[in-house]
């Protein structure tokens, strides 16, 4: 019902309409064709000029300045990308190289080093050999030295032993003989 | 009487009469819409493209909005011949647009709501097309009437179809504007009044009508614009690329 009544005034006007289009649609009317079409050539001819000569060439600048102004940054920063590509692909080399001739390095330094040890080692062992016979030949004269005097030492004590035991004194020659016997019996033993 | 619905297409003369010889051409409410239309385009456009800014701001993005919508639409349909042609097809849409969206506005004036308006744009258009045509190839633009593949019984009959079709397209393309906008614009009118005469009580629905007919019309204004420029392409690739 309440859809009714609206659509009800609405073919009413709706058919008033269509009367007051009969009776006079102001677009048939002749009077300001003329007029109409002058205007509208004219203002659409400066318009045309207007949009023609000065608007779109600017609009277009704009956006080809913009499209230009995006190729060229985005070419420059491809451009800088490669740079920034090749210097490390450089830099990735330099440090592989750097790391080869660490290696080298050291190998040398761990051969050098090796080498000085053992020729160090080699000098030290011969010194130390020469030092060992030396004492060796030390201790043989030291030995050989020792057991005469051992013996005199021997002779002379026996002697006194002999003298303050039995008060008499003994010809050297027999302690002597004596002395050498025993000693050349026990003195292995003791040197 | 003001609650007329036609009363608002209604041409009066502003200022002096302006006569050549027999003929009226006073500036008229029509003239002065035209005339705002051109102004507020021109206003646009300058405000539009006055910066040159890389990131471009609201007015500039808007304009260049409309100048790669209008390229894209003349290389979509007419290709890239019709590049010399693209202040004349972007013109027209600006102006069409605007006249329609101007005319949205209360207490104005629709500058295509009127047959005369549009037929001498589609004339226009008509003409210079024709001409275009046959600039680029001569006589051989007559072939555009004898459509390729079709059987020879048939090609008298379709050349007669194709020469009346070819000889209403000023009529179709300007009273499909006129007609829109007029229906359109009395539709809203007559919606409005309704509110008025059914009051307080009853007039909520009419005036939910009329606000949704004005989002449809807006809409409308659009489309015509965009439906006038669109023809006016393909007219255009027509007598440009012969048999596409």
């Amino acid at each position: 019902m309440r859809l009714k009544i609206p659509f009800i005034i609405f073919i009413y006007w709706f058919e008033t309409l269509l009367f007051a289009a009969e009776a006079g649609m102001p677009q048939l009317d002749s009077k300001y064709w003329f007029s109409q079409s002058f205007w509208l050539i004219l203002i659409f001819l400066l318009l045309y000029l207007s949009l023609s000569k000065f608007f779109i060439p600017k609009i277009k600048d704009n956006l080809d300045d913009r499209e230009k102004k995006i190729k060229d940054n985005l070419d420059e920063a491809k451009e800088l990308s490669e740079l920034a590509e090749k210097k490390s692909l450089e830099y990735e080399n330099e440090i592989s190289n750097a790391k080869k001739e660490v290696i080298k390095i050291i190998s040398e330094s761990k051969k050098q080093l090796d080498k000085n040890i053992s020729q160090k080692k080699e000098q030290f062992e011969k010194e130390l050999e020469k030092e060992i016979n030396k004492a060796e030949k030390e201790i043989l004269d030291l030995k050989k030295g020792s057991s005469k005097s051992i013996n005199l030492i021997a002779e002379e004590i026996s002697a006194k032993i002999i003298e303050d035991v039995t008060g008499d004194k003994l010809n050297n020659s027999s302690i002597k003989a004596s002395v050498a016997e025993v000693s050349k019996n026990k003195i292995g033993k003791y040197l | 009487m003001a609650t007329n619905p036609m009363h608002q297409f209604k041409v009066y003369k502003i200022g002096p009469e302006i006569k050549l010889g027999n003929v009226d051409l006073s500036f008229t409410n029509a003239s002065l819409f035209m005339l705002i239309s051109a102004l507020t385009i021109c206003l646009f456009l300058y405000f539009g493209s006055k910066q040159k800014s890389i990131i471009p701001n609201r007015l500039q993005l808007i304009a260049e909005l409309f100048y790669n919508f209008i390229a894209k639409m003349i290389s979509d349909t007419a290709g890239s011949k019709a590049k010399p042609y693209f202040p004349f097809i972007f013109t027209l849409f600006m102006f069409v647009l605007l006249c329609n969206m101007i005319g949205m506005l209360p207490y104005s004036f629709t500058v295509t709501s009127h047959i005369i308006v549009t037929l001498v744009m589609a004339l226009f258009i008509f003409f210079a097309v024709t001409v275009i045509g046959f600039i680029k190839h001569g006589f051989k633009y007559l072939s555009i009437f004898v459509p390729k593949g079709v059987p020879v019984i048939l090609l008298p009959l379709i050349t007669i179809i194709e020469i009346i079709s070819y000889l209403s397209r000023p009529v179709s393309l300007s009273v499909r504007l006129f007609a829109n906008m007029m229906a359109g614009h009395t539709m809203l009118k007559v919606f409005g009044s309704f509110v008025i005469s059914l009051g307080f009580l009853g007039g909520w629905l009419p005036l939910s009508f009329s606000v949704a007919l004005t989002g449809l019309e807006i809409l409308v204004a659009f489309l015509q614009a965009y439906v006038f420029a669109i023809l006016t392409c393909i007219y255009l690739n027509d007598a440009l690329n012969l048999h596409h």
